[in-house]
């Protein structure tokens, strides 16, 4: 019947990847959140259709099975997101000691607004529920490292040190 | 006031990937006890009163006894390591420290019950535990602790690292299972109840880290010296939380029953900037916010159920005066409304409603019949919601009406008008 | 056993009853959303809170079991401000566009708002929802009116099991969907509809509802007319017109349906429908010209007559029908046999399943299913050969999948991938036509391995050393070879069989079209009983039968050499038995079957059949070679609702009514009888099948004494021992499975418990692989095999009326591997010519893996393309099918 057209493209050899990892647990159901983070770090943070096809058909379950789950988790994004998703945790510990002026000073230095992505894909602005540093309040992860407390005045600082590190890279 | 530190004793002071270095702080005992006379635990536990430390405070031996008692070819141990209640941060501490007191706690589980498989349901947010975690578990397999045939003695007991993607609900014990196996994180209704049938309808314990790191140095030292520690309906020790407007935040452990005013003044060391205290909400996001009056309690299940407040998990978040009550309250029910799962009605739909009527009180637009209208969904959701998400989030709003009334003003002239 | 007290009442309980159970069975209603009797309870729209003495909380009354000394308040002014609160709540998001809602009359939620005094939210609409999906053929849907209950999603994956349906989303923003920006028709949905049945809005519903409103119909409770699964349904008709098809609850389908049972009724108000009788005045070759009634039926007395006058009874032959009623059927066989007075009856099951009733009543004793169909979804390992059993019977496709959902494991052993096989533990893509040599090897392993139930084949079987004699050739290794498998996985299925508790076998046509079918069919028994399965719960041996009542045709005597109940024409007694009942003398010698008939006609032996709801022309093998003896046929009668192919060629054709304008009877593939009841009245001048039968009885000089179906009935229960406990009384109460030999008898769903029918003991018949008639050579290199797919049937008479199956599948193709495309640069969708010695047709090439390296595929129901012109009308020398399954073919680009 008809054949399913992807209306998204992510690389040949990052799907050939994704596949890798999901072949290891054909059928094994409860390895599809493990799939799925390793899948978004292969591939642009993002669990695309594409992504969520190979993985469907490699660990032989429903792709409706992959989609429930992606669109539940908080971390899983449907689009493409930067190198580095910035979360600032807007949760009542660090909201009382003002994450909220810290969310747009980010906004401020990367030029916009949550849930964006900076032009040049580097970083991708969110919020986040609690993350489990309020003794470091207002805290804010990016990618696996913690920044706690911050104030207002130290995100440029931040955000430099991310760029540089990949002007390094 | 001094820490009575008994689950944080090794904290900072071992390397805590190293079984070596636990063991020599006096480690891995309770497991080699357990082993030696495996149908005694269960009844050891019973006796010690120790009660859950993820925030229901159920009675451990008695849910232990449930899957001991459950004929099945296969059960779980699983450790509740998600940690997503707001202001809670105890469990990354034990677990960044002292994880084999955790892998111990759940290994004598597993020989209490006749458990071989242990999984570790680890919050997404602590990316860098894993590490910790990974190193520690082979280093207890290498030395022979957990994996197969531990000590010797022909019992197996594997543990397995499982992560979250994300999601508060998956701390509620059976969304947490369906997570596990893969699925949204959606609460199951109980009865059946998870001892005997939980993951993949198998019988399985679900403790909380704190719990279950509690075990080890009940099993060695016995009942009657942990409950010589605490109150008498809730002994032994409790991490606390502190956090918000708070000079000292952080994690400390204190026996059942010290006072909130000790836990602020003593060891928070007040609110900063010389501010006054104006509220404290106990018990994390869906606990209740009490008057700073209020703060001469003692800090067990009971005493704070008694005033109107929530132990929890152990977490205190401070809220000085310059801070808007009503502002609090909203960002407590977003918290809700965006962690839902979605499933039952009262919760998924309730929450948003909850938050509609506090933009009023916000905007200063509430007429007398949206507050009993607020108070009545709230009270429905309690009653009627599947899992303690739906149950729980209105505890902060109606607690804060109860205890602020004069901050949810209403235009009382204005009632039943359209 | 929990006693229970419900507002006062006391009540005893089973064990896990919870108190919604309890509540139905003393009359408490209790309002609900996400509740479905056959679904597993969630819990989540929290409607049907109940109050439960010394709980805080309010509980679900359709998750809560009963526990001894429970004390239940149903309603009290708590419980009613909590289900008005959500309702309230789910009604604020819900549009109110009732007026132009198809569901509108029949809308669960609107009655429950009505009750809780609801008649518009106090909360202000919320949510954002998507348009509405109308790219389905048969349905749409807007979520705009779903209050999520999810009774679709969790039928789609828990009964249907095809896991169309994602939830999008969490909390407030939760939506029921399609994975990403799928729409239904570029989705994996099938269009079964079985998510519209359940939905208690107007969120899903049928394209074609939107006509009609719940309180203008009439509702009539009869059987599907389709495949052999027999499943229960509603007819909704609004005047003389079928206007829809609810599921019911059958003991088969459980309120499943296929999309040919939900939504192909279009051909029975069709205009294309026969209204009128036609004959040819002028004789052959003269137009077909409408008549009345009384000039078809005496044109046609007078002929038969003559023509039996002339040269003999055994000069006529009837076609019988597997689509029509078992009364029909007993009607027309016994004017062919007490007023024709010749054996030459049968039918199309020699198409499709003589080598079953063939090889399975000398192995076992009865050539049916052995088990019930919903002993599949308890079984532990389900082995299917020769079955595509998720688009042929899909319901029974979707039971093994519940089966797969409880931990079953599936063995296929097929040419081509199916979608069964994609679910396999273990899928053997055996080469067509190589049935035996699998069953062998498998059976060899079972041997070899020390794997076989000694105690069952000393005790109930013999003949087990020639078995083993044979056996012993076909090693593992030579069967991969002959089948073009893999030995270890041919051992691994092997075990996985032997070692199951509960294992059974499913097959159809693969197995039985062939010329060696009878023996393919022997050898799914021989294993059974190696394995000691059969005559127990869960296992058997399941041939699977491809219409609605072919097993009805079979039993009721519609073969050449057996009246009803398999009783043989032959036996001096069974003979002597019906000239009792029937007053009459009858031939003593097995008629023709359908193939010798068409042969007979060409040799001028047969010069008059009477076919009622039959199409050879399509459906038998060779079809230029059939078409060729029906148009030298001197007098053809055709009695169908639409003219057919093979009515184009009659002398006379009779309208008839469609099963939706008839009372009667059809028996499943699992042996189940069920009444199919009058809905319409038959369209035009057509009539009763029956009905038309009887009349022309009386004009060939032989009086039945039968004023309704009902009397048929009973007629065909006096004679027959396994039909003995039907009537229609009792079959509107329960619809029990033969042997059911009288009133009392609670009907056999498990065959052979402890005693064979044959007898005591069942015997093996172990059979030699032999290769198909026709391999591939040089000329025409490919294996050519047949078969069906899920939205047509048989020869489209029904199917190819419905516009949307049309539209999804409306054309014949042809499957081929992308290898073989490619080295003949063939690209999908490419029109191609196929050829076989026989003929030659041209059709579009699907290019897929489903299919092997020099394996073609062809459904056969197509008129444009027709598989059935290249077949090979070789036949399998005991049950006379033709090998449908394999021929040589070649193909080319067009
Ligand atoms: C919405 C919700 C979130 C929860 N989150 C956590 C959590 O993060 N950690 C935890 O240990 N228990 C959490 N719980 C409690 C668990 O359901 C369960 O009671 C606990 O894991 C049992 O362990 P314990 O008896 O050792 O406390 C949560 C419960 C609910 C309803
Ligand atoms: S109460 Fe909330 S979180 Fe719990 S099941 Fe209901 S919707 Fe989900
Ligand atoms: S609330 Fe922000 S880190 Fe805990």
């Amino acid at each position: 019947m008809t054949e399913n057209i992807s209306n998204c493209c992510t690389d040949r050899t990052v799907l050939d990847k994704i596949a890798a990892v999901a072949r290891n647990w054909k059928g094994r159901k409860d390895m599809l959140i493990e799939v799925l983070l390793q899948a978004q770090k292969l591939a642009d943070n993002a669990i695309t259709e594409d992504v969520a096809e190979v993985i469907a058909k490699e660990m032989s379950i429903p792709l409706s099975t992959v989609c429930n789950a992606v669109s539940f988790y908080a971390m899983f994004s449907t689009e493409k997101r930067g190198k580095y998703i910035i979360r600032m945790c807007k949760s009542a510990p660090c909201h009382v000691k003002g994450a909220e002026d810290v969310i747009k000073a980010f906004e401020k230095v990367l030029g916009i607004s949550c849930g964006e992505t900076t032009s040049d894909g580097l970083f991708t602005l969110e919020t986040c529920e609690c993350i489990g540093v309020c003794d470091r309040a207002p805290a804010v992860m990016i990618n696996d490292e913690v920044y706690g407390p911050i104030t207002p005045e130290e995100v440029i600082n931040i955000i430099t040190n991310y760029r540089q590190r990949r002007e390094e890279a | 006031m001094e820490e009575t530190r008994i689950l944080l004793k090794n904290i900072g002071k071992i390397n805590p990937v190293s079984s070596a270095d636990y063991v020599a702080a006096g480690g891995y005992k309770g497991l080699k006890k357990a082993i030696s006379n495996p149908e005694a635990i269960v009844d050891i536990m019973k006796d010690s009163g120790l009660r859950g430390r993820g925030g229901a405070g159920f009675p451990v031996g008695l849910k232990w006894s449930f899957t001991k008692g459950t004929p099945s070819d296969q059960k779980y141990i699983i450790c509740n390591a998600d940690e997503g209640e707001p202001g809670t941060n105890k469990d990354r501490i034990l677990m960044s420290g002292d994880p084999h007191s955790l892998f111990e706690g759940m290994a004598i589980a597993g020989v209490a019950v006749g458990a071989t498989k242990g999984f570790i349901y680890l919050r997404a947010e602590y990316p860098y535990l894993l590490p910790i975690l990974n190193d520690a578990i082979k280093d207890a397999e290498a030395a022979g602790f957990i994996g197969k045939n531990i000590l010797g003695s022909n019992l197996d007991f594997e543990i397995e690292i499982r992560s979250g993607a994300g999601a508060y609900i998956c701390g509620d014990e059976t969304a947490l299972m369906e997570s596990i196996e893969g699925k949204r994180g959606e609460p199951r209704y109980k009865p059946p109840f998870p001892g005997v049938s939980g993951l993949w309808g198998k019988p399985t314990i679900i403790n909380n880290v704190e719990t279950l790191c509690n075990v080890p140095q009940i099993i060695d030292k016995g009942a009657e010296w942990f409950r010589s520690i605490g109150t008498e309906s809730c002994p032994g020790t409790k991490l606390f939380t502190l956090s918000g407007n708070i000079n000292n935040p952080g994690v400390y452990e204190f026996p059942m029953g010290v006072n909130m005013r000790t836990l602020f003044k003593e060891v928070g060391g007040g609110c900063p900037g010389g501010k006054k205290l104006f509220a404290v909400q106990t018990g994390g996001a869906s606990g209740a916010i009490i008057n700073a009056e209020m703060l001469d309690m003692p800090m067990d299940i009971e005493c704070c159920a008694k005033a109107g407040a929530v132990l929890g998990a152990g977490d205190l978040m401070f809220i000085d005066e310059s801070i808007n009550i009503i502002d609090v309250v909203e960002n407590l029910i977003e918290f809700f409304v965006e962690e839902s799962c979605g499933k039952c009605t009262p919760c998924r739909e309730g929450n948003t409603r909850l938050l509609e009527f506090v933009h009023k009180f916000k905007d200063g637009t509430a007429r007398e019949d949206d507050l009993e209208r607020l108070i009545e969904i709230g009270s429905f959701m309690q009653v009627s919601s599947l899992c303690g998400l739906g149950q729980a989030s209105p505890v902060p709003v109606l607690s804060a009406i109860k205890n602020f009334p004069d901050k949810f003003i209403v235009k009382s002239d204005e009632r039943g008008q359209n | 056993m929990p006693k229970v007290y419900i507002d006062g009442t006391s009540i005893e309980v089973e064990n896990g009853t919870t108190i919604l159970e309890a509540c139905e069975k003393i009359g408490v209603e209790i309002p609900t959303l996400c509740y479905l009797k056959h679904l597993n309870p969630a819990g989540s729209c929290r409607l049907c809170l109940v109050e439960v003495k010394g709980s805080r909380l309010l509980q679900t009354a359709c998750t809560t079991p009963c526990a001894e000394g429970m004390e239940v308040t149903t309603m009290n002014q708590n419980i009613y401000n909590a289900r008005k609160l959500v309702l309230e709540l789910l009604l604020a998001n819900h549009d109110d566009g009732c007026f132009s809602c198809p569901n509108n009359g029949k809308c669960d939620f609107a009655r429950y708002c009505m009750d809780y005094d609801i008649e518009k939210s106090p909360f202000p609409r919320n949510k954002e929802f998507p348009p509405v999906d109308e790219s389905g053929e048969f349905f749409t849907y807007d979520a705009s009116k779903c209050i999520l209950c999810r009774r679709c999603v969790r039928t789609c994956a828990e009964l249907q099991c095809n896991n169309t349906y994602t939830l999008k989303g969490r909390g407030h923003e939760t939506m029921v969907g399609l994975p990403f920006n799928q729409l239904f028709k570029t989705s994996n949905c099938v269009s079964c509809g079985n998510c519209v049945s359940v939905c208690p809005t107007g969120a899903l519903s049928t394209k074609s509802g939107k006509k009609y409103r719940d309180w203008e119909i009439k509702k009539t409770q009869t059987t599907c007319p389709y495949c052999g699964v027999g499943c229960q349904i509603e007819l909704h008709t609004k005047g003389n017109k079928v206007v829809g098809v609810e599921p019911l609850d059958g003991p088969a389908n459980n309120n499943l349906l296929c999309v040919k049972g939900k939504f192909a009724y279009e051909f029975i108000n069709h205009k294309d429908r026969l209204t009128k009788p036609m004959m040819r005045k002028g004789g052959k070759g003269s137009p077909l010209e409408e008549v009345s009634w009384d000039e078809a039926m005496s044109h046609i007395a007078e002929k038969m007559l003559a023509i039996k006058a002339e040269s003999g009874p055994d000069s006529l032959a009837g076609f019988a029908s597997a689509r029509v009623t078992n009364e029909a059927n007993y009607i027309f066989m016994k004017m062919m046999r007490a007023a024709v007075g010749t054996n030459n009856v049968d039918h199309c099951a020699r198409l499709c399943h003589a080598s079953t009733v063939a090889g399975l009543a000398t192995t076992l004793g009865s050539g049916a299913m052995t088990n019930s169909i919903s002993e599949v979804v308890d079984s532990d390992v389900i082995l299917v050969s020769g079955s595509n059993t998720t688009e042929t019977h899909p319901v029974i496709g979707a039971k093994m999948r519940q089966a797969l959902l409880r931990g079953a494991k599936l063995i296929v052993a097929e040419p081509r991938e199916i979608d069964l096989a994609k679910q396999a533990e273990i899928f053997l893509q055996i080469r067509p036509g190589t049935n035996v040599a699998f069953f062998n090897g498998m059976m060899n392993v079972v041997i070899e391995e020390d794997l076989l139930d000694k105690e069952y084949v000393e005790n109930r079987t013999e003949g087990f050393e020639e078995l083993k004699t044979l056996i012993s050739e076909y090693t593992p290794e030579k069967v991969a070879e002959i089948c073009n498998i893999n030995a270890e996985d041919l051992r691994k299925a092997a075990r996985l069989y032997a070692k199951a508790e509960k294992a059974s076998i499913f097959y159809s046509m693969g197995v039985t079209q062939h010329s060696t079918g009878t023996a393919g069919v022997m050898c799914t028994s021989n294993l059974a009983l190696l394995c000691g399965k059969i005559g127990k719960y869960g296992c058997g041996v399941n041939p699977l039968r491809g219409q609605n009542n072919v097993q009805g045709a079979c039993d009721v005597g519609c073969l050449p050499g057996d009246y009803t109940a398999y009783q043989k024409v032959v036996n001096p007694d069974a003979r002597a038995k019906f000239e009792k009942a029937w007053g009459v003398s009858l031939p003593d010698k097995p008629g023709l079957t359908i193939t010798e008939t068409i042969g007979a006609i060409e040799s001028g032996d047969i010069r008059c059949l009477y076919v009622m709801g039959e199409n050879p022309m399509l459906s038998d093998p060779d079809i230029n070679h059939v078409e060729h003896a029906l148009k030298k046929c001197e007098f053809l009668v055709v009695q169908d609702i639409f003219l057919t192919e093979t009515a184009e060629l009659a002398d006379v054709v009779l309208p008839a009514g469609s099963y939706a304008e008839t009372d009667g009877t059809f028996t499943n593939t699992e042996r189940r009888v069920q009444l199919v009841c009058k809905a319409i009245e038959p369209v035009g001048d057509s009539r009763e099948d029956w009905d038309i039968i009887n009349e022309l009885m009386d004009r060939l000089g032989y009086k039945n004494n039968f004023s309704s179906s009902s009397d048929i009935l009973d007629e065909l229960a006096g004679t027959s021992p396994s039909y003995g406990g039907y009537s229609f009384e009792r079959l509107k109460k329960e619809q029990p499975q033969w042997p059911c030999p009288n009133k009392d008898h609670p009907g056999t769903p498990v065959l052979h418990i402890g005693k064979f029918s044959r007898g005591e003991r069942a015997i093996f018949k172990p059979s030699p692989y032999i290769p198909a008639a026709e391999l591939p050579d040089e000329e025409y290199p490919f294996v050519l095999t047949t078969g069906r797919v899920l939205y047509q049937y048989h020869t489209r008479t029904m199917t190819g009326k419905s516009e949307g199956l049309t539209n999804i599948m409306g054309t014949s193709f042809i499957e081929i591997n992308p290898t073989d495309a490619g080295k003949l640069g063939i690209a999908n969708s490419d029109k191609v010519k196929v050829a076989s010695r026989r003929g030659e047709v041209t059709v579009e090439a699907h290019v897929t893996d489903k299919v092997a390296e020099g394996i073609l595929f062809m459904p056969f129901h197509y008129k444009d393309g027709p598989a059935n012109k290249l077949t090979n009308n070789v036949i399998d020398p005991i049950a006379k099918i033709p090998e449908y399954k394999v021929c040589a073919a070649r193909l080319e680009k067009f």
